[in-house]
């Protein structure tokens, strides 16, 4: 007995691992190939090593709290804005100003008050694949997607467990105000084969046929269609909602300095056209030198809301447009 | 079950040898001297001068040495026996005592000198503990006793108080509303729905209304007694609501209740069938095929199973769009995720149940044939009592598993919410984490109940048919009919999985799987980049998991079933906790536990290793307690009688005749880890990567391609060490038995 107990402890201790100090962890949440492509990029211009794991930004949220006592990792890289924002005021994250700031597109700083650093920024838009609409026209606007011809062909993230979802949400509030929004939204309902858990995954059920339109992030959109899925992204007419996607260091980060080193470089130009080179990711850089790749959905050809970053970023606010969608839409049979 | 006590002979004289103990307090004291006690952050195998116990010098520390050298001095003291065990209880707790004080004042992370330390003066103590007669059994039993249950104290209940404390802990004050907000809102579940035209509650309650009189019916057709009808009237008017509220209620509570009452009987059934025709079938391919079509689901990871499912079944599906031209949704939803489930949880009963038929005595049945009875009979009286625990075991576990389920819900489960996917979700898509723990709870809940009807339907029966001679005869052929069906059933199975496996091949050379089938070998030369350093990782991490999960899964049958000791129920209920919890609530429970203080251990393969133990040992218990319920306590009777001591009776009798089970938990503990998503998502961390949680990263970005090629490499490379580890179970096994005879 004895000697089996110190047989295992000693094959745990073996195995336990370690952390080496010229080493940045990363918690990384946009698209995969963009994380796998920053590693390399990073250590061949500064020299200091990064590892990652690619977890949701909900995830890295949930993750960050977990660990606030004694953090794992040293900054977070990309994922919506609004989690970043609930990090920066409970203290979990730190602002850290970065020597370019001034080079960041002001209007991004400023419809988030600087609380958190812009690192890209990403619009609600229709993905649609138009051999399976089986003859029924594009839909146009929001108020098209009611349609009955599109019955059983809309899928869309479901707002209870998906930001994007969310940002839907308020998105036609925004436009259309909040009794209207969740008529348009019972509508919409209506026509709903399946509200999905990831954000992302409206987009994949409509390049594969499974659905015919994806209401999500027009930067996912334009991304399967480069993978080959016969998919076509656009914005609907009446406007459409938008996330700032943020990066942040960690509050108390065990490889502060290393951070820091790594906040600087994924702000140059020439770190954030990775994103489109070699990342599949299709979103707006944050710098405005940052040449913007051809494929990313141009902004200013996009009829984009006043989005109201802080009502809309307060959990409480949250909270009460997901009740009234869990009570008054969820229910409703079809 | 049995519940023999062996007692050891030497508890009972008055050896004046030197104790045992000597070993352990020596080894104690050398790790406390030679090994740095702290350690200053994540890393275990530093040496900081600083963080050496005299180095650090505090009173509480000198305890420890004083109880470790006390305890050497007084093992080899010559004294009678069972004082001299209390004088060594008394300093093994001490020294342990005060350490552990230690580390608790100061919430400094322990080093690899405390470790060697404690584990010595638990020894110590252990080996005390039956020297001075306070434990029925010699050193190894009492030793056991001891460190199989601190772990489940430490692994599994302690993590788990932690997570449970913050369902009803809000801004650490005690709460309830919480608790009380999830299981009201309508994302658990809700009854009458307004915007429906049908009238939920009225047919419910029909529902009960309607099975509580059937059931009383029966009653009163078998003649029972007025007041075991009117309890069945009630039971099944409750049983009745039970079945309305699933079928007319929405939201997480009746989704996962409908699924399970699909699932577990249909895999029971299923597992069942197959392991009668793998046993018993007189058409010999069968039986040689079963193994690997059977065990095919488990290796293979989740999401890949149900994308498969998708590509096969979906709205543009190729059986149902291409073959029969149908456009529909339906796969979304329970009956998606319960054909996933039943494909993905008939193996673990198959492999259950295969044990339980395996170790039938063949002489029984033949017994009974030659006493006229004919092959209805002997199944009916012979077989399905002694089969009976094994399907408990079998439903049970189904259940468990379905009720657990991540991977398919996820993927398969459309809107419908269910009970674990929304612990997932809530705690990541939410932000929170009472929510997520008052879902664990319930879940919890459900289980437990669940446990118990099996121990009630089980009863107190004994269930022996190994007397110590290895089974001889030859098998009862099962009645022709019942093998043509079943054979029948195997075969669509059989054509439906390879339909399933055959296209996650294709899609892993296909351009663009579903969309462009030209072939390319991209998306290996991706995984060949991205996922082969992570698969070896994992495939390291999972082998080293197995081997404890197993030891330890046998230990605790062992102790559990042969011994009556004092926290035996403690140990078991430890058990069926670590594997009832949900993997996501255990994996953020291990966050909360193990990232602060004394207990750092979080972003290392520690905790990773640690949480696979400890999620996987209790299927190896089940295995193992249903191996050793079906062999004779007096086997080890006759063993203690002639002065073998319980560890070697353990190694000699039991081992040898559990191989094949224990095996069997081995592998699936091997394959458990390897494919295991929900427990270990939240404690991966840079460098600590493991190959399903990137496969769910690459599932969620559409990279389905490189998905389907590290789903491909996965399930060739577990089958590949499945057949080679159970080729050679069964040349040992057969060795074993030719030895003993």
């Amino acid at each position: 007995m004895a000697r089996i107990l110190l047989v295992l402890v000693a094959a745990l201790a073996l195995v336990a691992g370690s952390a080496s100090a010229q080493r940045v962890n990363l918690l990384c949440s946009p698209d995969l190939a963009w994380c796998e492509a920053l590693g390399p990029a990073f250590t061949e211009a500064t020299g200091y090593d990064l590892e990652f794991i690619r977890v949701s930004s909900q995830d890295a949220l949930a993750r960050i709290r977990a660990e606030a006592a004694n953090p794992v990792f040293d900054a977070w890289f990309g994922g919506t804005g609004d989690p970043h924002l609930i990090a920066m005021r409970e203290g979990i994250a730190e602002m850290y100003i970065p020597t370019v700031w001034d080079d960041i597109i002001p209007e991004l700083k400023a419809v988030i008050n600087e609380e958190y650093i812009p690192l890209y920024a990403g619009a609600i838009g229709f993905v649609v694949n138009e051999e399976a609409l089986g003859g029924a026209p594009l839909p146009r606007t929001w108020r098209d997607l009611t349609d009955p011809v599109y019955r059983g062909l809309i899928a869309m993230p479901d707002p209870t467990s998906s930001g994007t979802a969310y940002t839907t949400l308020a998105t036609l509030i925004q436009i259309f105000g909040e009794d209207e929004a969740f008529e348009i939204l019972e509508g919409i309902h209506m026509n709903i084969a399946q509200y999905t858990s990831s954000g992302a995954a409206p987009g994949q059920l409509a390049g594969r046929g499974e659905v015919a339109i994806a209401v999500q992030f027009m930067h996912d959109g334009v991304k399967f269609a480069a993978q080959g899925f016969p998919l076509t992204t656009y914005a609907p007419e009446e406007g459409v909602g938008y996330e700032i996607g943020g990066i942040s260091l960690i509050a108390n980060a065990p490889n502060r300095e290393a951070a820091i080193a790594f906040i600087e470089w994924a702000l140059t130009p020439e770190a954030q056209a990775i994103a489109g080179e070699l990342g599949d990711s299709y979103q707006i850089q944050s710098n405005m030198n940052t040449e913007q790749h051809p494929l990313a959905p141009n902004f200013d050809e996009i009829n984009l809301i006043e989005y109201d970053f802080d009502r809309w970023g307060d959990p409480e606010v949250r909270d009460q447009v997901l009740t009234r969608w869990l009570n008054d839409i969820f229910p409703i049979p079809r | 079950m049995s519940t023999n006590t062996t007692s050891h002979p030497s508890s009972t004289g008055m050896g004046l040898r030197y104790s045992g103990a000597w070993l352990p307090a020596a080894i104690a004291a050398a790790g406390f001297l030679a090994l740095p006690f702290g350690r200053p952050g994540r890393p275990f195998l530093t040496i900081d001068p600083d963080l050496y116990a005299w180095a650090i010098g505090h009173p509480l520390l000198w305890f420890v040495l004083v109880g470790a050298l006390a305890a050497l001095v007084i093992s080899l003291l010559k004294l009678p026996t069972a004082p001299r065990g209390d004088l060594l209880i008394g300093a093994g707790t001490v020294g342990l005592g005060a350490g552990v004080l230690w580390f608790l004042l100061t919430a400094t992370p322990f080093g690899m000198g405390a470790l060697v330390a404690f584990a010595g003066l638990a020894l110590v103590i252990g080996h005390a503990l039956s020297e001075s007669g306070r434990v029925q059994g010699d050193a190894f039993i009492a030793t056991s006793i001891l460190v199989v249950s601190l772990f489940v104290l430490l692994f599994i209940i302690y993590p788990l108080f932690m997570v449970m404390r913050s369902a009803v802990v809000v801004d650490g004050a005690f709460d309830l509303s919480q608790f009380r907000r999830t299981i009201t809102h309508p994302l658990f579940f809700f009854l009458e729905n307004p915007r429906s035209q049908i009238d939920e509650v009225g047919l419910t309650m029909r529902w009960g209304v309607v099975v509580g009189l059937v059931s009383a019916a029966w009653a009163l057709f078998r003649r029972r007694s007025l007041p075991l009808v009117l309890a069945r009237l009630v039971l099944g008017g409750i049983v009745g609501l039970v079945i309305g509220a699933m079928m007319y209620g929405r939201g997480a509570l009746p989704t996962s209740l409908l699924t399970v009452a699909i699932v577990a009987p249909a895999c029971t059934l299923l597992g069942l069938a197959f392991a009668l025709l793998g046993q018993r079938s007189s058409f010999r391919p069968v039986r040689r095929s079963l193994d690997v079509i059977s065990v095919l689901p488990i290796i293979t990871p989740p999401f890949i199973l149900a994308f498969a499912m998708i590509f096969l079944l979906g709205r543009r599906g190729i059986i149902t769009h291409g073959l029969f031209d149908l456009s529909v949704n339906w796969i979304y939803g329970i009956p998606g995720v319960a054909i996933a489930q039943i494909l993905a949880f008939t193996p673990i009963a198959y492999l259950l149940l295969r044990g339980s038929i395996a170790s039938l005595n063949p002489a029984l049945e033949e017994a009974a044939q030659t006493l006229g009875a004919g092959p209805w009979t002997t199944l009916k009286t012979i077989t399905w009592p002694l089969v009976r625990p094994g399907l408990a075991a079998a439903f049970l576990l189904s259940m468990i598993e379905s009720l657990a389920d991540f991977g398919n819900p996820i993927i398969l489960g459309g809107d419908r919410n269910f009970l674990a996917t929304e612990v997932y979700l809530s705690l990541t898509g939410r932000y929170n984490p009472n929510e997520a723990a008052s879902y664990g709870v319930v879940l919890l809940a459900l289980v437990l109940l669940a446990f118990f009807v099996q121990r009630w339907w089980l009863g107190g029966g004994s269930f022996v048919t190994v007397t110590g001679k290895p089974s001889s005869g030859a098998l009862a052929p099962i009645p022709r009919a019942v093998e043509v069906a079943l054979t029948a059933v195997l075969l669509v199975w059989t054509v439906f999985v390879a339909a399933l496996y055959a296209s996650i091949v294709v899609g892993s050379f296909a351009q663009l799987w579903g969309v462009n089938y030209t072939f390319t070998i991209r998306h290996y030369q991706d995984f060949m980049r991205a996922g082969w350093p992570v698969f070896l990782y994992t495939a390291r991490v999972a082998a080293i998991s197995a081997v404890p999960a197993m030891l330890l899964g046998f230990l605790v049958a062992y102790l559990v079933s042969r011994h009556r000791f004092w926290g035996r129920r403690f140990v078991e209920f430890g058990s069926l906790l670590s594997f009832a919890t949900p993997g996501t609530v255990m994996g953020v429970a291990y966050i909360f536990a193990f990232n602060t203080g004394p207990w750092l251990l979080t972003a290392s393969a520690t905790i990773i290793i640690l949480a696979l133990v400890f999620r996987n040992m209790p299927v190896a218990i089940r295995a193992a307690v249903a191996g050793l319920a079906q062999i004779d306590p007096s086997l080890e009777e006759a063993s203690t009688m002639l002065r073998a001591r319980s560890f070697t009776t353990l190694r000699r009798v039991l081992f040898p005749l559990l191989v094949n089970t224990l095996v069997t938990g081995l592998i699936f503990a091997f394959v458990s880890a390897m494919t295991a998503v929900s427990q270990v998502i939240f404690l991966v961390s840079p460098g600590n990567q493991l190959a399903t949680v990137l496969l769910l990263g690459w599932v969620e970005q559409g990279q389905l391609g490189r998905a389907a090629a590290m789903g491909t490499i996965l399930i060739v490379s577990m089958l590949l060490t499945i057949l080679v580890v159970l080729a050679l179970a069964q040349r040992i096994s057969a060795r074993v038995v030719r030895v003993e005879s």
